[in-house]
């Protein structure tokens, strides 16, 4: 296993993400989406610290609280999608309509 | 060397926030407006706070996790002003739900705490937590109406995408790591690889959502319509001049954007955002809609100065960061007394000036002042800036700036044409404005016409403050 077996699974990641938040209808899979693009950060940070600066903490360190700050922005969609949820009875995103312009 | 002592601005910001929060659990529903004082009263102390310590000097703190410096200090200074007012303005906004005042009035002390360490941040680890923080607690904001479904829907279209610009700036970090071993923010090599500038770009995009730039504008109409009116004045301010004043640390100093031929790509970015901006907000019939169009063309007025990245730009974007705050709080705080009664479409506008002459002409000030005519603030902020670009060769950023500004001419004068020469639609009674609405449109009216007609002491306060520590 070098670096760049790593850096390969992470840009994977990224772009299974990115294709997944540009193409899902579903909010909860377009979340999902999101914290694959966020863990392709992870590993590439683990990986980067491990095999180039490993003197270091910093890419662990911020590597933690992406994973602190991905649950937390999780927590705060899911309640914005039970709010919208109650309201107009869908959690599809063509369905969310009301503004345009 | 652990200097917590630099941060006490933002540390007692934060204690206070919470204190709002815990106030809010005592407190019964009746007395909960006294939330909204406590809130703007104690952003209002931070801000005479750092008002006092502007002329400390330079110093790093915690290594070099951030600086406290001029730059730094001046956006605080911008943060906590937008802060105060639009807190004095959602004390006259009816539809917030006062069950749960303490923690509307929290959130936005803690998003404004939040862009305080965003502006003094200078690794990128602190950047980004910061920015979450903002992020999170706008989000909540935005969607505030919880059983207004527009609020609900504004929000989550707010969220999705500012998720997803997070996630695109945090791998672009993870990339930079991997390039210069470190998240600290400090002079790159000359030649960078090919993993540094896509770092470099990715970062750019994640700034650019929230600094709501073309092509990455889509949240803003909608989250700024669904928003209740003093979170739009917020968004559309402080965490936009925040995120310039990052962008300007990154990308000024530390990162030229010369040095690693990413000057074209700003310049035809500021070039598209006001274009689109200007050119979309000709079909709005809704005033919210409109001002969110503005703000965004405005934002490419602004990144003129960081495509330039001589010093003068670097000023020019300061002075006109300060210029409009007041322009932009003078029109929301009109705006906000005319959709209270009248809702936000267009014609709520009409026959303004037979009802409120007085709220008419300070709209009118600070849309010419938006449109950029003289003798108003928001022409000396744009001839700073146009004639940055000017004196560094690039005149076609000037061409397109002032081009885009005479068209913007236009769908602002939709909106003093309906206040000046259109019959009022229902009763001709004067509007009922809050007091506390009188804050905002003072602040305003003061800032456009008296720095519009003698600008020196801003100008000789943002050359004094143009300083960045690397």
């Amino acid at each position: 296993m070098t670096l760049a077996h790593y850096l390969t699974v992470a840009a994977l990641l990224f772009l299974i993400g990115l294709f997944g938040v540009l193409t899902r209808r579903n909010v909860i899979g377009i979340l999902m989406s999101i914290e694959l693009m966020f863990n392709a950060a992870n590993v590439n940070l683990a990986a980067f610290d491990r095999f180039l600066h490993p003197e270091g903490v910093a890419g662990t360190t911020l590597a933690l609280l992406i994973i602190t700050v991905a649950a937390a922005e999780v927590v705060v969609g899911l309640a914005l999608l039970m709010a919208i949820h109650r309201n107009l009875g869908t959690a599809y995103v063509e369905d969310f309509n009301l503004l345009k312009g | 060397m652990l200097n917590l002592g630099l941060l006490r601005p933002e540390l007692i910001l934060s204690g206070l926030a919470l204190a709002v929060m815990l106030a809010d659990m005592v407190l019964p529903p009746t007395r909960s407006r006294w939330l909204y004082h406590l809130a703007w009263i104690s952003a209002a102390v931070v801000l005479a706070l750092v008002v006092c310590a502007l002329a400390q000097p330079a110093s790093r703190g915690t290594g070099s996790l951030w600086v406290v410096d001029s730059f730094g200090q001046f956006f605080k200074m911008t943060t906590l002003l937008a802060s105060v007012l639009c807190l004095l303005l959602s004390l006259d906004y009816q539809a917030l739900p006062s069950r749960h005042a303490g923690t509307f009035a929290a959130l936005m002390l803690f998003s404004t705490a939040g862009l305080m360490y965003l502006v003094s941040a200078s690794d990128l680890t602190l950047v980004f937590v910061s920015l979450e923080l903002v992020s999170i607690s706008s989000f909540v904001l935005a969607g505030f109406e919880r059983s207004n479904p527009k609020s609900n829907e504004g929000a989550m279209k707010y969220f999705l995408f500012g998720a997803f610009s997070s996630a695109i700036m945090v791998f672009g970090i993870s990339l930079y790591f991997g390039a210069v071993g470190t998240t600290k923010l400090a002079p790159g090599p000359a030649a960078p690889g090919p993993m540094l500038l896509l770092a470099l770009v990715l970062i750019f995009l994640g700034f650019g959502f929230k600094a709501s730039l073309a092509p990455m504008h889509f949240w803003a109409p909608d989250a700024y319509e669904g928003a209740p009116i003093p979170v739009t004045t917020f968004l559309s301010i402080a965490p936009k001049l925040a995120t310039f004043a990052v962008l300007l640390r990154v990308y000024g100093t530390i990162f030229p954007a010369a040095q690693y031929g990413l000057q074209a790509l700003v310049g035809l970015i500021s070039v598209l955002t006001m274009t689109v901006g200007n050119f979309t907000a000709f079909f709005q019939n809704d005033v919210k809609r409109l001002l969110a169009y503005s703000s965004i063309a405005q934002a490419g007025y602004l990144l003129i100065g960081l495509a330039v990245g001589t010093p003068m730009g670097l000023e020019g974007v300061m002075l006109y960061a300060f210029i409009y705050v007041a322009m932009n709080i003078g029109v929301f705080a009109v705006t906000q007394a005319v959709g209270e009664e009248g809702g936000y479409g267009l014609d709520a506008f009409d026959g303004l000036s037979k009802r409120s002459l007085g709220l008419a002409l300070v709209m009118t000030f600070c849309l010419l002042s938006l449109a950029g005519i003289p003798p108003l603030a928001g022409f000396m902020g744009k001839l700073y800036i146009f004639s940055s670009a000017i004196e560094a060769g690039r005149y076609w950023l000037a061409v397109a700036g002032v081009l885009n500004s005479v068209a913007s001419v236009y769908f602002y004068f939709r909106i003093v044409d309906r206040m000046f020469f259109r019959a009022p639609s229902a009763d001709g009674s004067p509007l009922r404005v809050g007091p506390y609405i009188y804050g905002g449109l003072a602040v305003a009216v003061a800032g456009v016409l008296f720095f519009g007609v003698y600008p020196e002491p801003l100008i000789a306060g943002v050359s004094a403050s143009a300083h960045l520590l690397p």
